[in-house]
């Protein structure tokens, strides 16, 4: 019995020292990873098949592409217009994202950078705007952007979010932990406080920027509730409402365009957020390569 | 209403205040006047704009009572921050002496270069925060000929059964959201942050879902969980032979959101976590090893505890997000409220209300008890995990 | 001098100005318009607006549409506060009451004042079959315009009926349940019998066949309504059946989705396996009936089904849909152009053709009689017709033949609407807050039927006590 186990155990270990060299390392790790990749990938993945397809092609539970790329193509892009929201989602996107990193930077060297009496007072300001969410100031929000006579425009879905406590805050920490000796270097070549913000402070802060413009470029294009309830005009719609028209609520839901007005959607942030994810990690200070 | 009951409440704010600010100051005389007047300021803050309304004789115990504590809480309002600012007043004459290194000079100039903040925040969301106090007070319906002031009645209101349903709907759903996307994404995270060949690319396929927005995650899982041509039952049909009506049954409606804000809010997670990982020194669970400790026990006893600030970043962002991020998510797959008001959540009622049924003064009023909810839990929230979270570790 | 300057500077820009004017007045009346619909429904209005601005080229009619008839009341009420509403907007019928009291609206009648025609389009409102006409006339005023009206009717699968030896649809509450107890009982049978979409429209519905109202003061017709009134016999027996079809396993119930709860049946009925019967709006007769053919099935429409134990037995039924609304406050011109509009688009062309791509029913007399000749195609085809409506495979198979001949299952809800009794029941209820009532409807029918053992008598209770408060809070803040 003994000496049976162990031939047994030694033929498979000889092996194994080959199968070693051809398997990656840690393949426990990896299988493990392509199944979790696998399994949060799936829905996005099915969604694009099906916006290749139509209802019939969905409920005989068809996993290749369908035939229907095309017509789906046209009720998303032609007749509803979804590229037209995308484009609004965008404007809307960039210009919250390059205000409020621009009025973030203003208000972290203000804090950092100057001693002002009731400074104190006005960070306690910012700082309870942390606890105020948007969702919750809706009604009276639109009460009064109304009577601005801002309804369905763009500066409706701008200007209230160019301000942002967590902006601050990311700058005020940032520039705190930079050294002193280089504001008192540019003092002494007579800088003023916007040419060293512009000339030092932003050069060293691009990290920082990077990861508060991917949080808000994706707080701004996934943007739901407000748009919903101030812009009353398809001109100047957003797309996550604009994803509504694809619903057809007169005759059975189409899947399919409904499906690839869900991808193209997603499209922009996921690029935005794949692309700057090396910035997001260091602007956070979450990486070790600092 | 005769004018007794407003005299006798500025007395009992005057003495309260007076009280509390004699005591916090040194017994000085200065404070007990200043105590008196902030008393009687604190008093009135809410029973002014209110017109002692609550304590109107037809007015119900309910009123009373939530009259009495809008006093005491009115007079805490403005008597801490006055005893605050007499505390900095004493230090001020200090603190603002002589210049110190790495500084600007200039009073102004810091608050030009804050002045837009500042103006956008009064504006958008001091100005609207104190709106929705005014509309809270209001029967106020949008399309509507007038309005009508109905004291505390929207507030009273919500002492029923199905608010108090929605409060715990609300919990148990975003429990359910932190606990399953916290453990998962820990879970995924420490096989991601290890340093195998393509980490890089496995990492960029794991994160992703954060970037997608709520309402595509409704639009894609309602789908899924379709009860026609839905995939997830195909699956199980074919697996198990069992058909789940996902979308269609109190107990598994609330799921179906679960797993759909769960999918949405876990690349978040897997993010922070594999930088919180990457972020512990080897020599500390090396030691542990020494120590003879498994992996699990290292895990526990080690990692875990490095990885609090994290976990409790997480805990209050994915909170929040599970508290007022997932009405597209829930509006597309059960049409808000779901079966039997099964997803009925309080950010979804203040949309129904709000904006389907365009009753502003009850959304108001449900929009602040939810604000008051939030304060009240991120609070615990720092009691609870905040003392024992581990600085260390970073 | 520098008065002088800045004189000279204010006569050229009068000057600029006055010279501009002319080119302005040459740009069309911009007209927006709009509507609930998606899909087909919008595709054939929007062509139907490039027709009209193509034969008014004064006018630019430009349509809006992708919403829910309860998204777009909320859009018209949000853009009302914004004060950016268009030339034209959709209610459905439910909110008439709402319309009217909010102001933003103007009547018919009274943009139309003493002229019978507007830049030669005739407003014979006498044609509009007169249920139509009733609903839409208040207060002795032509106010709205009817556009898509409909009836609630039953498509039934006669594969699978026949399959099951039944040859005639069942008319009554217990016909259906004997049907379903034969189709159910068969080998091979569908998952379920029957199936409707949770909507409290098809609960008015059922009220009105019992000649029971939904509010009191004559169902709000002899006074506003201040109480609602649906706890009655015929509520409870209607929440009563549904429940015991749905506990025995013959109704297929998808889930209330607030209301949107259509797409559920569809998707069960259409494919043509899971179930026998479909409760469901007129609109989509065409859709049904198209549908079916496109995937093996015969397709039939009959009146919905009412409670044979009702005293009077089968009273009436209401109508549905929606109208078009003219909004108050446009320039002479814009409403000029507004309501040639609306008369054109529902004109006896335009409305056969509405009719025969949809389902609603033809709301002109003239519509009906057309469409009741040999020749309707050639008289459709030469007042120019859309390409929807070309694209419409009945459509082309009707040429020739009269068309409800061809087409029988397009006839049903008019007919069932033409022969109801006129009392302040079957004419509808007129009363504030209806929207937000309807969806309590929809939501006690959802709790009774997914609650086990539920009392059906304290959920509709206290739907009433709920939905009564709203209608007073709305009295309250609206009332004249």
């Amino acid at each position: 019995m003994t000496t049976l186990t162990e031939t047994q155990l030694q033929a498979p270990a000889a092996s194994a020292g080959l199968m070693k060299r051809l398997l990656p390392k840690r393949l426990g790790v990896h299988i493990f990873l392509i199944i979790s990749c696998i399994v949060i990938g799936f829905p996005l993945f099915y969604a694009m098949i099906v916006s290749t397809q139509e209802n019939a092609d969905v409920y005989r539970y068809q996993f290749t592409p369908g035939n229907k790329f095309e017509a789906n193509w046209d009720i998303v892009v032609n007749k509803r217009n979804i590229p037209g929201y995308m484009l609004n989602t965008v404007i809307v996107a960039v210009a919250v994202t390059v205000g409020k990193t621009v009025l973030s930077l203003l208000a972290g060297l203000a804090f950092v950078y100057f001693r002002f009496p009731g400074k104190w007072l006005v960070f306690g300001f910012v700082l309870i705007t942390l606890m105020m969410p948007t969702e919750i100031l809706i009604i009276a929000l639109f009460r009064f952007v109304n009577a601005l006579g801002w309804g369905s425009t763009y500066l409706a879905l701008i200007v209230p979010f160019l301000a942002s406590a967590t902006g601050t805050f990311l700058f005020r920490q940032h520039f705190s932990n930079i050294p002193v000796e280089l504001c008192e270097a540019a003092q002494l070549d007579g800088a003023t406080p916007l040419q060293f913000l512009i000339k030092v402070l932003v050069p060293i802060s691009w990290n920082t920027i990077g990861a508060l413009a991917v949080i808000q470029f994706i707080y701004v294009w996934n943007m739901y509730l407000w748009p919903v309830i101030i812009i009353q005009d398809q001109v100047h719609q957003v797309v996550q409402v604009g994803l509504q028209q694809l619903q057809g609520n007169d005759q059975a839901s189409s899947f399919g365009p409904m499906m690839l007005g869900a991808v193209l959607a997603s499209i922009p942030p996921i690029l935005v957020f794949v692309l700057l994810q090396k910035q997001f990690m260091s602007g956070f200070q979450l990486s070790t390569d600092k | 209403m005769s004018l007794s009951t407003p005299i006798l409440i500025m007395l009992a704010g005057a003495l309260a205040g007076a009280g509390l600010f004699y005591g916090l100051n040194r017994r000085s005389r200065t404070a007990l006047v200043m105590g008196a007047l902030g008393g009687i300021a604190g008093s009135l803050l809410f029973m002014v704009p209110l017109n002692f309304c609550m304590f109107e004789t037809e007015r119900t115990t309910l009123d009373i009572i939530l009259g009495l504590i809008l006093i005491v809480v009115g007079v805490l309002l403005v008597v801490i921050p006055l005893q605050w600012l007499f505390g900095r007043f004493v230090e001020r004459r200090i603190a603002f002496t002589g210049s110190q290194a790495g500084t600007f000079k200039g009073t102004f100039t810091p608050f030009l270069l804050l002045a837009p903040t500042i103006v956008i925040l009064a504006l958008f969301l001091y100005y609207p925060s104190l709106d929705t106090f005014r509309l809270s007070t209001l029967l106020y319906r949008l399309g509507a000929k007038r309005s009508a002031f109905v004291c505390l009645d929207n507030f009273t209101a919500l002492v029923d059964p199905d608010y108090l349903r929605s409060v715990f709907i609300t919990l148990g759903l975003s429990l359910a959201i932190v606990v399953l996307g916290l453990s998962l994404g820990l879970l995924i995270a420490t096989a991601a942050y290890q340093p195998v060949k393509g980490a890089r690319i496995y990492r960029t396929l794991l994160i992703w879902p954060y970037a997608v927005s709520p309402v595509v995650a409704g639009v894609v899982f309602a789908l899924l969980f379709n009860p026609a041509g839905g995939i997830i039952n195909y699956v199980l049909k074919n697996l198990f032979g069992i058909t789940i009506p996902w979308l269609n049954d109190p107990t598994y409606a609330p799921w179906a959101v679960i797993i759909a804000s769960v999918w949405k809010s876990l690349g978040f997670n897997i993010l922070f976590y594999i930088a919180g990982l990457q972020n512990i020194p080897k020599d500390l669970t090396e030691a542990a090893a020494i120590d003879g400790a498994n992996a699990i026990q290292r895990f526990i006893r080690v990692t875990f505890p490095l990885l609090s600030p994290i976990t409790f970043f997480l805990i209050i962002t994915n909170m929040t997000y599970a508290f007022f991020d997932t009405v597209g998510t829930v509006v597309y797959m059960t049409g808000g409220a779901g079966p039997l008001g099964s997803t009925n959540t309080l950010i979804f009622r203040i949309y129904q209300l709000g904006v389907q049924n365009n009753d502003l003064g009850k959304a108001a009023a449900q929009s602040i008890v939810l604000f008051l909810m939030v304060i009240g839990l991120t609070v615990i929230q720092f009691r609870t995990t905040g003392e024992r979270v581990n600085y260390g570790g970073a | 001098m520098l008065n002088r300057k800045a004189m000279a500077l204010v006569m050229a820009l009068v000057m600029v100005l006055l010279m501009a004017v002319p080119a302005f007045a040459q740009e069309p009346a911009q007209i927006a318009v709009w509507v609930a619909f998606g899909t087909a429904r919008l595709d054939w209005t929007t062509q139907k607006a490039a027709q009209f601005n193509a034969a008014f080229p004064q006018y630019n009619v430009v349509v809006e549409g992708g919403l829910t008839y309860e998204g777009l009341d909320q859009k018209i009420k949000l853009a009302a506060e914004q004060g950016t509403l268009p030339g034209i907007v959709q209610y459905n019928e439910v909110s008439t009451t709402l319309a009217r009291d909010s102001g933003n609206f103007k009547s018919i009648a009274d943009a139309l004042g003493d002229r019978t025609e507007v830049n030669g389009i005739p407003a014979n409102f006498d044609d509009f079959v007169a249920p139509v006409k009733n609903y839409y006339t208040l207060d002795g005023k032509f106010t709205s315009m009817p556009w898509n009206a409909s009836s609630a009717v039953m498509f039934s699968n006669m594969n699978m009926l026949k399959a099951a030896g039944i040859e005639t649809i069942p008319a009554t509450w217990a016909e259906m349940e004997a049907a379903c107890e034969t189709i159910m009982g068969q080998d091979g049978h569908p998952t379920y019998c029957f199936t409707w979409p949770n909507h409290g429209w098809f609960f008015e519905q059922w009220l009105a066949q019992q000649n029971a109202s939904m509010a009191n003061n004559d169902n709000g017709r002899s006074a506003r309504a201040n109480e609602v009134a649906f706890n009655s016999d015929a509520g409870y027996a209607t929440l009563s059946w549904l429940k015991s079809m749905y506990d025995k396993g013959y109704l297929y119930y998808g889930g209330k989705k607030d209301g949107d709860s259509w797409d559920y049946v569809d998707q069960s009925f259409l494919p043509g396996t899971e179930v026998a019967m479909a409760i469901y709006s007129s609109s989509d007769t065409a859709y049904y009936t198209n549908t079916g053919k496109t995937n093996g099935f015969d397709v039939a429409a009959s009146r919905l089904p009412y409670n044979q134990d009702a005293a009077g037995g089968w009273t009436g039924n209401i109508i549905g849909g929606g109208s078009l609304w003219l909004v108050n406050g446009l320039t002479q011109e814009q409403e000029d152009g507004a309501l040639t509009f609306l008369m054109w688009l529902t004109n006896t062309e335009n409305a056969a053709e509405w009719h025969q791509i949809t389902g609603y029913f033809p709301v002109r007399q003239s519509s009906i009689d057309l469409l009741s000749t040999d020749g309707w195609y050639d008289v459709l085809d030469a007042a120019g017709t859309s390409q929807v409506w070309k694209d419409d495979a009945a459509v082309q198979a009707g040429k020739g033949t009269s068309w409800f001949g061809a087409n029988p299952n397009f006839i049903v809800a008019a007919q069932q609407v033409a022969d109801s009794q006129s009392t302040p029941a079957t004419q509808g209820a007129v009363m504030g807050a209806f929207p937000d009532i309807r969806s309590i409807v929809t939501a006690a029918t959802d709790t009774v039927l997914l609650t086990p053992d539920a009392d059906v008598k304290a959920i509709l209770d206290q739907a009433v006590a709920d939905a009564t408060k709203l209608l007073q809070e709305y009295e309250t803040l609206n009332a004249p």
